[in-house]
């Protein structure tokens, strides 16, 4: 412990030379704007700065890149809250409250949470890393594919939290969603499947298009079908900031959010996209509002953007103290420090104290520079909203666009947004929730994938998810979950589920 | 300005307007040239393709861009530089992988998208070494201790790869059918998901580039029994190749550079001196040596006639896979 506090006060040392700084602030400030932006995402904004790297030494590289990665984290939500519109992934769950925040007039305080959510997880994320960074990158190790199954079962339980509507609704969206999860190559046997020889189809649905499409689209579409009421949301300047009682709704999520979305984030593979889902499923499965959720509830927005945050920190746990890329952002940042000749690996804190420290060190810095960026720029961003509709609007669908098309350079993902973006219409018209679907769509590849290389392990025996103890815990967990439900259902206890689903029933066809 | 000037001002400058594309014809390159790698970035062919493309800018006087356009094990980014306009202006950089997918195609009776045909072969650029390794709870010392035990428990021992027929397949095939001996195939979505898998124990074997396995080896954690270079691997001296331990494999993880079909001799002629330039000189090597893989550089005849070679070897790869059951 000691030899770690010596060390970091080292990497401090570093970091805070003017340079090392300079590239930080570098990083973090092309990170906002790449977060912020809906052309451009974190991967090829990394990629493409990757070349000026070249003549920087490996930790000024490291430095920035890493600045851009947390960076965009940051500035993720801005668009989602604002506009509705997911840039990646794992916004997917603040556009839902962020956004209803928004149209209630409260979009600074819900840009304020989502800035100081992420500064309490990256800055927690980071501490968590110097401290306990080595042992739990071994048992990051011990997550293979039996455990990914498990954790996706109770991400498969956890859906029937994530929605506004019915449970029937809420299935039949999921269903939906786990279905066009199927598309696409069969990575076992190599047969495609409901691909019409369209190659772009090869790697299945995009999660972005989808997303974009039903949320971002979908809301402009139904637009005009509903009064629009001229009246901007405008802001008043003193309304920026949350109140004392939204302050004091999300402390807890944003702790939960942040120690949930680190445990995901250490997980290798492609576990860090469910985080903020799981996160907001929990926050409304321990609320006492539940029927809050989906119009506005603070808690909706903070925990999410916290868990993603911490994730994109709990990432490079395996990647600095093991050297295995996690997902395609840190194996970006490991090319990076490869072709500064230093082999990531078990081995990168000894041999390489300098760039270990540093850049560990640096990202105390950068997140406090991040929070002294974003919270001056909320204003400015509210002031978006300002625009009217009719210039609003188009500019919103021109960035769908660009942001989709961006992100595999693939036109045909540009299409799929599109219908996407009808089917969102057609799905808020008859009140379906369209969050399931895009949870089942992330779950249905990675769930498919490891059920089968589990099986493929124990050559079709499914013990082998009792044998191990990760997976034989979680499973234990799921089934308790699911045990507490058949019990309110026995005991005939109407949920707020109920309620919901007798309002739908009463609600007038519009 | 009176109207007379801004006549002939337009006029002057709607002619400059339609000469520009005559100068294009004869000075390639006029404008910014597209490098597609079909890969997802942090991949083999963007840590050779970034320095690369850097290089090369100011030698072409032109902008090089590197194209990501991944998808489908890396046929996605070939098929759209196959079917580019074969300007010169959209060049395709693959690995070895790039002569299997018509062989795929044809075994799951599928019309092919594009074949080798559908390229001109401008020059090899890198080599990566690959390595069989075995992490660090399995008893064996050398290859022959695997090959015995495999021997003795034939589709017990897992091997990971970075997808089926993928880069990390086609070796472990061919391996497997120099040694005699069946393993089961743990088929993951990447090289490094492929490497997470044999550390966390839930594959023993891996065959993978010394690049992306050197950190673990050093560590302990992998252990490398042979290598699959027709030499040994400069970086790992100590570690036979397999030809000496009696097993007729060779693969190695090169990266070339592609133009399709129908671009003209002129332009091909300029790239490859331009090309050749950047990947003999000193900054390429270092960067190549920095990542741990080798400049290895054949210009378009000796890189055709190597092309030929090796993609009998990835045929006769994808032929022993076969189809999967499943």
């Amino acid at each position: 412990m000691e030899s770690t506090l010596f060390s970091l006060a080292h990497g401090f040392a570093i970091a805070f030379q003017p340079d090392n700084l300079w590239y930080a602030f570098l990083g973090c400030l092309v990170g906002t704007l790449v977060g912020v932006l809906p052309g451009i995402g974190p991967l090829s904004g990394i990629s493409i700065l990757l070349p000026v790297t070249f003549g920087l030494n490996a930790t000024q590289a490291v430095i920035m890149l890493a600045g851009i990665y947390y960076g965009s984290q940051y500035g993720g939500s801005t668009t989602s809250i604002l506009m509705r519109i997911p840039g990646e992934a794992s916004s997917v769950m603040t556009c839902i409250d962020g956004n209803a925040m928004a149209k209630k007039g409260r979009a600074g305080a819900a840009l304020c949470i989502a800035a100081v959510g992420s500064w309490v997880a990256g800055t927690f994320g980071v501490i968590a890393l110097t401290v306990v960074a080595p042992p739990l990158a071994t048992i990051a190790l011990k997550f293979g594919p039996p455990e990914y199954t498990a954790l996706l079962v109770l991400g498969l339980i956890f859906l029937a939290y994530m929605s506004s509507s019915s449970l029937v609704r809420t299935l039949l969206m999921a269903c939906i969603g786990l279905m066009l999860g199927m598309i696409g190559i069969d990575n076992m046997t190599g047969h495609f499947r409901y691909s019409f020889n369209l190659t772009e189809l090869g790697d299945g649905i995009g999660i972005v298009p989808v997303a974009v499409g039903l949320f971002g689209l979908g809301e402009i579409l139904s637009t005009p079908s509903h009064k629009v009421i001229g009246e901007v949301i405008a802001p008043k300047f003193r309304e920026l900031w949350p109140s004392r009682k939204e302050w004091n709704e999300s402390y807890w999520p944003i702790g939960r959010g942040t120690l949930l979305g680190f445990i995901i984030g250490i997980i290798p593979g492609s576990a860090h996209i469910i985080s903020s889902f799981l996160s907001y499923a929990l926050e409304r499965r321990i609320s006492k509002h539940p029927e809050e959720f989906g119009r506005g509830a603070v808690a909706g927005v903070a925990g999410p953007e916290s868990a993603n945050n911490s994730a994109s920190t709990g990432a490079f746990v395996p990647m600095l103290a093991l050297g295995i890329p996690t997902g395609p952002i840190p194996a970006v940042l490991m090319g990076a420090l490869m072709v500064h000749g230093i082999a990531p690996g078990p081995q990168l804190v000894t041999e390489h104290p300098d760039v270990f420290w540093g850049f560990v060190a640096s990202m105390y810095v950068g997140n406090l520079m991040l929070l002294a960026l974003n919270l001056p720029l909320v204003g400015l961003f509210v002031t978006v909203l300002r625009i009217p509709y009719a210039y609003l609007y188009p500019l919103i669908i021109m960035f769908c666009v660009i942001g989709v098309y961006e992100v595999n350079h693939s036109i045909v993902d540009v299409w799929i947004m599109l219908i996407m973006g009808v089917l969102g219409y057609a799905l808020r018209k008859f009140s379906f929730d369209p969050a399931p679907l895009v949870l089942g769509l992330v779950i249905a590849p990675i769930f498919e994938q490891s059920l089968r290389q589990s099986l493929i392990m124990s050559n079709g025996n499914y013990f082998i998810f009792f044998n191990r103890p990760i997976s034989a815990g979680l499973l234990i967990v799921c089934i308790v979950l699911l045990g507490m439900s058949a019990l309110t259902f026995i005991l005939k206890r109407k949920d707020w589920r109920d309620k919901l689903a007798a309002a739908e029933a009463g609600e007038p066809i519009a | 300005m009176d109207r007379r000037h801004f006549v002939a001002g337009s006029a002057a400058a709607a002619v400059a307007l339609a000469i520009r594309p005559s100068f294009a014809q004869d000075a390639y390159p006029s404008h910014a040239i597209t490098f597609i790698n079909p890969f997802p970035p942090g991949g083999a062919v963007d840590v050779v393709g970034r320095p690369f493309t850097t290089l090369l800018e100011p030698i072409i006087k032109q902008a090089c861009v590197v194209d990501t356009k991944a998808g489908a094990a890396g046929a996605l980014g070939a098929q759209v530089a196959a079917n580019a306009k074969p300007d010169g202006y959209t060049l395709l950089m693959h690995l070895p992988s790039i002569s299997g997918f018509a062989d795929v195609d044809k075994l799951f009776g599928r019309q092919p998208k594009f074949t080798r045909a559908d390229f001109i072969p401008i020059a090899r650029l890198s080599a990566g070494p690959m390595v069989i390794v075995v992490n660090d709870q399995q008893p064996y010392k050398t290859l022959k201790d695997l090959v015995d035990d495999a021997k003795k428990r034939p589709d017990q021992i897992l091997f990971s790869s970075s997808g089926l027929y993928g880069a990390l397949h086609l070796p472990t095939a061919l391996f497997m059918k120099a040694a005699g001996i069946q393993m089961r195939h743990l088929p993951t979505n990447g090289g490094g998901p492929a490497l997470t898998a044999i550390l966390g124990n839930n594959s023993q074997v891996l065959v993978s580039s010394i690049a992306a396995a050197s950190g673990q080896i050093k560590a302990g954690k992998l252990k490398a029994l042979g290598c699959l270079g027709a030499t040994r691997a400069a970086s790992m001296p100590d570690v036979p190749t397999l030809k000496e331990q009696g097993y007729d494999v060779q693969f190695s993880l090169w990266v070339g550079l592609f133009a399709p079909k129908g671009t003209p001799d002129a332009v091909i002629a300029k790239l490859r001196t331009e090309t050749k330039k950047v990947v003999t000189g000193e900054q390429f090597k270092t960067a190549m040596t920095n990542i741990g893989d080798e400049v290895a550089y054949l210009d378009a005849p000796d890189f055709a006639k190597f092309w030929d070679e090796d993609a009998k070897r990835v045929e006769q790869a994808v032929q022993l896979i076969g189809r999967v059951q499943g």
